[in-house]
């Protein structure tokens, strides 16, 4: 399941399709994109990215805390990832 | 049907004035926006943040002068180095946070507080008569609640790994903004203002114009709120009360209502009810978009306080526009830390857990450090006769946000269709029904000296019980 960047990317987005907002249907998405501020999401889906990184990548926030500019555009989740992945 | 469209294209044209692209050129040509660069602009705000803080000593000094003996001009001017010495030690734990000890770095933010408290114990312990320092200390744990949730951010920078590097400047502008505020820290922390903050003279004019629409915006909610007392409240201390002839609707408010001070027909009740949560709106409004007006001037182009909540169509929405900072702060210290590490096998057992930790405990916390005055003055009546109803307030609150996440869980993912009438009819239906929670509950949070349980009983007379 989690394989280098452009597989995870294209992961994440497909989850990201999953918890969109009803009127704002994801269609392209850059990595700098920020998810909440465009509109693509609403802040509280960020629990839902929470409990996919927990989920797919075994990732836990107990320690580290959940850093919301860490969860804010793809290119920023798939760096934690990767910073997880060599913690 | 032209001009219509010729006025919402003006009407969008003023509202937009940020975009504008002749404007934004016309401004970044100006010589002060060039001059003006991200360091002279801080180096701006930390001047006026140690004015503000002396300011702010002084204004909270006022009310102590009838509790505390000692009450000379030393007072402040004892406490003015300490509280900026403390904020200095707070400082360079955010910057040097590996370096802490560890159960510091496990709860960074439960060690902060524990400061306070240990402050306020000293406090109720030491008898009134013992002088100057028990004045400096008590005007220190008074200006700690503004404090406190502004060091929390800058303990966040730390824990994250963002504070290194950071000079003590590039933190005090925020901790004592010149903006204002509340004990909610408008624009957050540093994290959040440094992605925001604007680089290039484009950027800073695109903030700058922004900053001006707010400031606008905020005039506008302003006039609203002189409308509202005069021609819906009729109240006598408005200016335009007179200029109308007290020919004002003359709703009585909530509070006078719910009290018995005025007799008010059923209907008149429920337009009271409705009033206020408009009235309450307004004034976040106004003040919200004063501070970020500011703070955009000043090159900041971050979110708005207070976003077009009474159009929001479910309770998280509404709790989410209308009072921004105050959510993000009580998502980022309440609710994150409790997802994280509640239930985290159950996951609507997790929720639940998360919303009451913000919505029930962290907001009871935050009113309680706000509830200053008498908490250092150990006036318990006075202390529970504002928290007491608050804690149904919240109980109330937090319910509401929890199902209402429930339910945009559930629409998460679908792409939304259907007719444009009927779709309309139901964002009305979803919009009054926001309205009406908030409008219901707002009855354990008005300023009034009823029990919880009379605000019950005026509840059930609103539905004729």
């Amino acid at each position: 399941m989690a394989g280098d960047r452009p597989q995870r990317k294209a992961d994440l987005i497909q989850f990201l399709r999953t918890i969109q907002r009803p009127d704002r249907p994801i269609e392209e998405i850059d990595e700098d994109q920020r998810l909440v501020e465009s509109g693509l999401i609403d802040s509280l889906a960020l629990l839902q990215i929470v409990l996919y990184l927990e989920q797919t990548y075994d990732m836990d926030f107990r320690e580290t805390g959940v850093d919301p500019a860490a969860l804010s555009a793809v290119g920023a989740i798939l760096d934690l990832i990767e910073r997880s992945k060599t913690a | 049907m032209m001009k219509v469209k010729s006025c919402r294209d003006a009407v969008r044209a003023i509202s937009q004035l940020h975009e504008n692209e002749k404007l934004l050129a016309w401004v970044q040509s100006r010589r002060m926006v060039a001059w003006l660069t991200p360091i002279r602009r801080r180096q701006a705000l930390f001047l006026g943040a140690l004015l503000a803080g002396m300011m702010g000593l002084l204004h909270r000094h006022a009310p102590w002068r009838d509790y505390l003996t000692a009450t000379t001009w030393l007072a402040p001017a004892a406490a003015m180095p300490l509280l900026l010495g403390l904020v200095y030690l707070c400082y360079l734990s955010a910057t040097h946070f590996r370096r802490l000890p560890a159960p510091v770095r496990r709860r960074p933010q439960l060690s902060l507080h524990m400061v306070f408290w240990l402050m306020v114990a000293a406090i109720w312990m030491t008898p009134e008569e013992a002088g100057l320092w028990r004045t400096v200390l008590a005007l220190i744990a008074l200006s700690l609640p503004y404090l406190l949730w502004r060091c929390g951010y800058m303990l966040m920078s730390g824990q994250r790994g963002r504070a290194a590097g950071t000079s003590f400047r590039d933190h005090l502008f925020y901790l004592w903004p010149i903006w204002g505020g509340t004990n909610t820290p408008a624009g957050k922390g540093w994290d959040y203002l440094s992605q925001c903050e604007a680089q290039s003279a484009q950027a800073y004019a695109r903030s700058g114009l922004a900053g001006i629409k707010l400031l606008i915006l905020s005039g506008l909610w302003e006039l609203s709120l002189l409308l509202l007392g005069g021609l819906v409240y009729a109240d006598a201390k408005n200016s335009l009360t007179a200029l109308v002839g007290g020919y004002g609707l003359g709703i009585p408010r909530l509070k006078r209502i719910a009290n018995g001070e005025v007799a008010a027909s059923w209907l008149t009740t429920w337009a009271s009810l409705y009033f206020e949560l408009v009235w309450d709106t307004l004034i976040i409004a106004a003040r919200g978009h004063q501070w970020i007006g500011v703070l955009r001037l000043f090159g900041f182009n971050v979110f708005r306080n207070t976003y077009k909540p009474l159009l929001a169509e479910s309770i998280i929405d509404f709790w989410n526009r209308y009072y921004y900072y105050f959510k993000e702060l009580l998502v980022e210290f309440f609710f994150f830390p409790t997802y994280a590490r509640c239930f985290r096998k159950s996951l609507r057992l997790r929720m639940l857990a998360a919303v009451f930790a913000a919505a029930f405990v962290g907001n009871m916390y935050y009113h309680l450090l706000q509830a200053k005055n008498d908490l250092i003055a150990g006036q318990w009546a006075e202390l529970w006769g504002h928290l007491g109803p608050r804690l149904f307030y919240c109980a109330l609150l937090s319910l509401g946000i929890y199902f209402s996440m429930l339910r945009q869980q559930k629409q998460r993912g679908k792409v939304g269709a259907g007719k444009a009438g009927m779709a309309d009819f139901r964002k009305l239906r979803r919009i009054a029904g926001v309205w009406t929670f908030f409008s219901l509950i707002n009855l354990w949070d008005i300023r009034s000296s009823l029990t919880i349980l009379g605000r019950a009983r005026f509840l059930f007379s609103l539905f004729g019980f």
